[in-house]
C-alpha cells in the first residue's frame, strides 16, 4: 500500500517533469522521420520504420533511465525530500519498490505510446499482419527497460547520479553481448572460463527481451520466449531491489 | 547497552535482504540458462542484416567504418560457420555481405568468402557474381580479386564458365600483383574452352615469364600440343569435357 | 546553580534531579515516557582516512507526555543526530531508544511521530495538498481522512491560498511552514522539531509558536532544537543542552533563568573613554559591537555608578537591558569552545 503510494507519487513527478514529455515527443518526431527516409532505403522501408521505431522506444526508454532514474533516490536525498518520508513509518525496501515501480509505469507509458503508434503507423501503410509482432516487441521492451531502472534505483541508492548513470550504461552495454561473451569463454582454458561463465551469468541477459529482427519481419515470437523472458525479469528485477534493500538499510542520512 | 544491540535489528534486516537477493538471484540464473537451452539462437548478425544497406549504417558507425567491419566479419564468418554446421539455410548471406563490403569496401577477404559462399552453399550464382562485381568495381586494380573471380566462375556450380574464367584470369594476370597461377589458369581455360588460339598465346607468355622450370617446360609441352591439334583438327585431343562442378554439402 | 563546565557528566544524577518529585517514580510506572534514550551514541568513520569522529556520546534522558522539551546546542553538537536517530534516519552506533514504549529500531515506532526536518524541502512538481494528503497517507491516515487533514492544515499554516502553487515556487518561509504541516496533518502524539523557527519572519515564529502551544493543549510531547534562546525560554518546561556530543545538562527552564550572575547589558554610542575609575574597573567588560559599544556590567549595584560617569564623560547611553544569565553563558561558551577546538561538523541537515 505504501508502495504504491510512492510509486504514484514518483510517476507523477516523472510525468509532470518536462523531460519525459521531450523525449516522448522526440519518439514520435523519429518515427515520423522514418517516413521521410523511405527513400533511401531501397524498397526496405517497412523494415527500416519497424526497426527504427522499435530502436526508439528501448533507446528513449535508456535515455529516461539514464537522466531521471539514476537520480531518483539521490535526488531525494540531497534535497532532504527522504527526510519526510523514512521518518514516517516506511520501511527502506518499500520505499525502494516504490520508486522502482513509479518509474516503470512511467516507462510502460511512454513505452506503450511509442509502440502504439509505430503499429498504427503500420497497420495504415498496409501491414496490419506486423501490428501483433510489434506489440510482442514493445512488451519486452518494457521488460528490459523495468530491469534497467532496477539496476539505476541499486545504483542510485549507493552511489552519486553521475556515478549510476554510468554503471547503469555499462550494464546495459554489457548485458548486449552476453551471448559473445558466453561463446568467448567456452573457447577458453578453465579457470578463466569459469570465471567468465560466471560473469556472463551475472549480467543481465538482455538479449532476451530483443525480438526487434523478427518483428521487423513481421513475424511473432514464441509464447515460451515471452514467458521465460517475462519470469526472467521478475526475478532478476527482485534479486537486483533485495540488493538495493540491503545496501539501503544501514545507509545514513546526514 | 553495547553497540552490538543497537545494530542487532538492522542487521536481521540486510541479512533477510541477501537472502531474497540470492534467492531471487538463483531462480533468474536457471531462467536464463532454460533460456539459452530451449530457445532459438539468436541470429548473430540479426543486428546488421535488416538494416535497408550499409549506407545507412557506415555513418552511423561515427567514422569506424573499418572497425565495425572487422567485428560485423567476425560475425559474418560465425554466422556462415553456424549455418554450415547445422539448418545449411543462409537467407541473409548476401545482405550480411553486401552491408560488410559496404562498410569496408577494400576489405577483399569478405568478397572472396561470400562469393564462394554464395555461390556454392548458398547456391546463387547470381549473388556471388554481384558480389564480386562490386568488389572490382571498389578495387579495379586488384589482381587478387580479379584472379578469384575467374576461379569463381572456373567452378560454378552446374557449369563452369571457361570464357569467363579466362577472361578475368587474363585480366588478372596483367595487374601488378598478380597471383603466380594466374597466367597458367588463363591458358588452361582458354584451352578448354576451345579458345585454342588464345591458349596458345597465353601458354607462350608462362613459357617466357614464368620462374618456374618445371612449368615453363608444362607450357611448351601445352603450346607443342596445341599447335599439333590446330593443324590435324583434332581439337578434342587437347580440349577436355571437365567435370562439371557440384556442391555437396555433409 | 553555576553554569556547569563541560567536563564532567554524570548521567543517572542529571536524569533524577529532573523530574519534578512526583514524577519520580521508575519502575512501574503508570505513563510510558514519550521519549527515552538510553546511553545513545554515534561515531562516524571517514570512508577514506578510517578515522573515528565522534558525533553523540553516552547520551540518556527521557521525555514525559506532554511536554515541550528543549534541545539547545551549538551547530555541531549533535542536537540534529540525536532529531535524526530517534526518526530513524541514522543508525546509532551504541545505545538504544524507545518512542512510547516502542523501540526506534522497529519502523512502528515512528507512527506517533511527526519530524520537522531542518531547513524541509519538497517535490518540484506537487502542490501543497497533494503533498501533504501524500505524507498524510504513508503515515496511516485513509484516503479521505488524509485529504481533509492536508486542506486543513495547510490552511493552518497559513497556506491555504497558495493550494495550487508548485512546491517549488514556495519561498524558504513557506517551505518552513508546509514542513510544519506535514509534522502535524497525521495528529501525531510526538513532534520532533528540528529548528522550528528557521526562516520565519516574526510573525511566522509567533504562528509557530502558538500552533506548538496548542499542540501542548492537546498533550502532544513537543521535542524542539533550536539555537534562539528566546524560543526556547518561552516554550519549552525543560531544556537539555548538548555540547560536542554530549548531554551537559537538563534542567527546568525557570531554575536556569533565575539562577546564574545577574549581569547588566549597556548599548552605548561610540566607544567608551579610556580611563575606567578604579572602583569600576573589573565590575565592567567591553565588547565592540560595530558603531556601538557595550558594556557588560557584572556587579548590578554599580549601575546608577556607570551611568552617572558615562553621563558625566558625555557618553550617549543607549539602552540598558537585565541579562538573562546562565542559558546564555553557558551557550556562548560552548560555542566560543566549539568554534576554537574545531571538531569536524558534518552538515547536519
Amino acid at each position: 500500500m505504501n508502495a504504491l503510494l510512492i510509486a504514484h507519487n514518483t510517476f507523477r513527478e516523472a510525468v509532470r517533469d518536462r523531460v519525459l514529455a521531450g523525449l516522448v515527443a522526440g519518439g514520435l518526431a523519429l518515427i515520423a522521420l522514418t517516413r521521410l527516409g523511405s527513400a533511401l532505403a531501397m524498397g526496405e522501408d517497412l523494415r527500416l520504420t519497424v526497426d527504427l521505431g522499435l530502436s526508439s522506444v528501448s533507446l528513449l526508454g535508456l535515455l529516461v533511465i539514464l537522466l531521471v532514474g539514476t537520480s531518483l533516490v539521490t535526488k531525494e536525498i540531497e534535497r532532504r525530500t527522504i527526510f519526510n518520508l523514512l521518518s514516517r513509518p516506511l520501511p527502506r525496501p518499500v520505499y525502494l519498490v516504490g520508486k522502482w515501480a513509479g518509474l516503470s509505469a512511467a516507462l510502460v507509458v511512454v513505452a506503450s505510446a511509442l509502440g502504439a503508434t509505430l503499429a498504427i503507423l503500420v497497420t495504415a501503410l498496409g501491414h496490419p499482419g506486423h501490428a501483433p509482432a510489434i506489440a510482442q516487441a514493445t512488451y519486452l521492451a518494457i521488460l528490459e527497460l523495468s530491469l534497467l531502472t532496477s539496476l539505476a534505483v541499486l545504483f542510485s541508492a549507493l552511489s552519486t547520479p553521475v556515478l549510476s548513470a554510468l554503471y547503469t550504461l555499462g550494464f546495459f552495454l554489457a548485458g548486449q553481448w552476453v551471448d559473445d561473451l558466453r561463446r568467448f569463454a567456452a573457447a577458453l582454458p578453465d579457470p578463466l572460463r569459469a570465471t567468465l561463465a560466471f560473469t556472463a551469468d551475472m549480467l543481465p541477459n538482455l538479449a532476451l527481451f530483443n525480438m526487434r529482427s523478427l518483428a521487423a519481419g513481421g513475424e511473432s515470437t514464441s509464447a515460451l520466449h515471452l514467458g521465460l523472458a517475462t519470469g526472467y525479469a521478475v526475478v532478476y528485477c527482485g534479486c537486483v531491489l533485495a540488493l538495493a534493500s540491503a545496501a539501503f538499510e544501514s545507509r545514513d542520512f546526514k | 547497552m553495547t553497540g552490538t544491540d543497537a545494530v542487532a535489528l538492522p542487521r536481521v534486516r540486510v541479512g533477510l535482504a541477501w537472502a531474497v537477493a540470492l534467492a531471487f538471484g538463483a531462480v533468474a540464473l536457471g531462467i536464463a540458462q532454460e533460456a539459452v537451452r530451449s530457445l532459438p539462437g539468436r541470429p548473430p548478425l540479426a543486428e546488421l542484416a535488416y538494416y535497408p544497406s550499409g549506407r545507412a549504417l557506415r555513418p552511423a558507425s561515427l567514422g569506424h567504418g573499418e572497425t565495425a567491419a572487422d567485428l560485423a566479419w567476425l560475425r559474418a564468418v560465425q554466422y556462415y560457420g553456424e549455418h554450415r554446421r547445422s539448418d545449411l539455410r543462409f537467407l541473409q548471406l548476401e545482405q550480411v555481405f553486401n552491408v560488410l563490403t559496404t562498410l569496408a569496401p577494400r576489405f577483399e577477404g569478405p568478397y572472396i568468402f561470400g562469393a564462394f559462399a554464395l555461390a556454392q552453399e548458398g547456391r546463387d550464382f547470381a549473388a556471388a557474381e554481384r558480389l564480386m562485381h562490386k568488389g572490382l568495381d571498389s578495387n579495379p586494380r586488384s589482381a587478387l580479386l580479379a584472379f578469384e573471380m575467374g576461379f569463381l566462375y572456373f567452378v560454378r556450380p552446374g557449369g563452369r564458365d571457361l570464357p569467363k574464367a579466362a577472361e578475368y584470369f587474363e585480366r588478372a594476370a596483367r595487374l601488378p600483383g598478380a597471383p603466380a597461377p594466374a597466367a597458367r589458369f588463363a591458358a588452361y581455360a582458354r584451352q578448354h574452352a576451345g579458345d585454342l588460339a588464345v591458349a596458345i598465346v597465353l601458354w607462350d607468355e608462362v613459357r617466357r615469364n614464368s620462374p618456374n622450370r618445371l612449368l615453363r617446360e608444362m607450357a611448351e609441352r601445352e603450346i607443342g600440343e596445341l599447335r599439333t591439334a590446330l593443324r590435324t583438327g583434332r581439337t578434342e585431343v587437347v580440349v577436355r569435357r571437365l567435370t562439371t562442378p557440384q556442391v555437396i554439402l555433409r | 546553580m553555576s553554569a556547569a563546565s563541560p567536563s564532567t557528566h554524570q548521567p543517572s544524577s542529571v536524569r533524577s534531579q529532573d523530574r519534578p518529585a512526583s514524577d519520580r517514580s521508575v519502575a512501574g510506572a503508570a505513563e510510558v515516557p514519550a521519549v527515552r534514550v538510553e546511553a545513545l551514541s554515534k561515531n562516524y568513520r571517514h570512508p577514506w582516512t578510517m578515522r573515528v569522529t565522534p558525533g553523540l556520546t553516552d547520551v540518556s534522558f527521557e521525555l514525559r507526555p506532554g511536554e515541550i522539551f528543549g534541545y539547545l546546542g551549538p551547530n555541531g553538537a549533535g542536537k540534529t543526530t540525536t532529531l535524526k536517530i530517534l526518526s530513524g534516519l541514522l543508525q546509532p552506533t551504541g545505545g538504544r531508544a524507545w518512542i512510547f514504549g516502542r523501540d526506534i529500531r522497529h519502523v512502528e515506532s515512528r507512527r506517533p511521530l511527526g519530524f520537522l526536518p531542518e531547513q524541509p524541502y519538497f517535490y518540484d512538481h506537487l502542490n501543497g495538498p497533494e503533498y501533504l494528503e501524500m505524507v498524510a497517507r504513508l503515515s496511516g491516515l485513509g484516503g479521505r481522512e488524509a485529504r481533509a487533514a492536508a486542506v486543513h492544515w495547510l490552511g493552518r499554516v497559513g497556506l491555504g491560498e497558495h493550494a495550487r502553487l508548485d512546491l517549488r515556487k514556495y519561498s524558504k518561509g513557506m517551505l518552513q511552514r508546509l514542513g510544519l504541516a506535514a509534522a502535524l496533518v497525521h495528529a501525531p502524539r510526538l513532534l520532533i522539531l528540528d529548528e522550528p523557527m528557521s526562516g520565519l519572519d516574526p510573525f511566522g515564529r509567533r504562528d509557530v509558536r502558538d500552533l506548538i502551544l496548542e499542540q501542548r493543549e492537546r498533550g502532544v510531547t513537543v521535542m524542539l532544537s533550536s539555537h534562539i534562546l528566546p524560543d526556547v525560554e518561552t516554550l519549552c518546561d525543560r531544556v537539555a543542552v548538548v555540547l560536542k556530543g554530549r548531554l551537559e545538562r537538563i534542567a527546568l527552564v525557570g531554575e536556569l533563568v533565575q539562577g546564574g550572575t545577574p549581569r547588566i547589558e549597556l548599548r552605548i554610542a561610540g566607544q567608551p573613554p579610556p580611563d575606567w575609575p578604579p572602583s569600576l574597573a573589573g565590575a565592567v567588560r567591553l565588547a565592540a559591537s560595530g558603531v556601538d559599544g557595550v558594556l557588560t556590567l557584572h556587579e548590578p549595584a554599580k549601575l546608577q555608578l556607570l551611568l552617572a560617569w558615562l553621563v558625566e564623560r558625555r557618553v550617549e547611553v543607549r539602552s540598558v537591558t537585565p541579562m538573562r544569565t546562565s542559558l546564555e553563558e553557558l551557550f556562548m561558551a560552548a560555542a566560543e569552545d566549539a568554534a576554537f577546538h574545531a571538531t569536524p561538523l558534518r552538515r547536519s541537515a
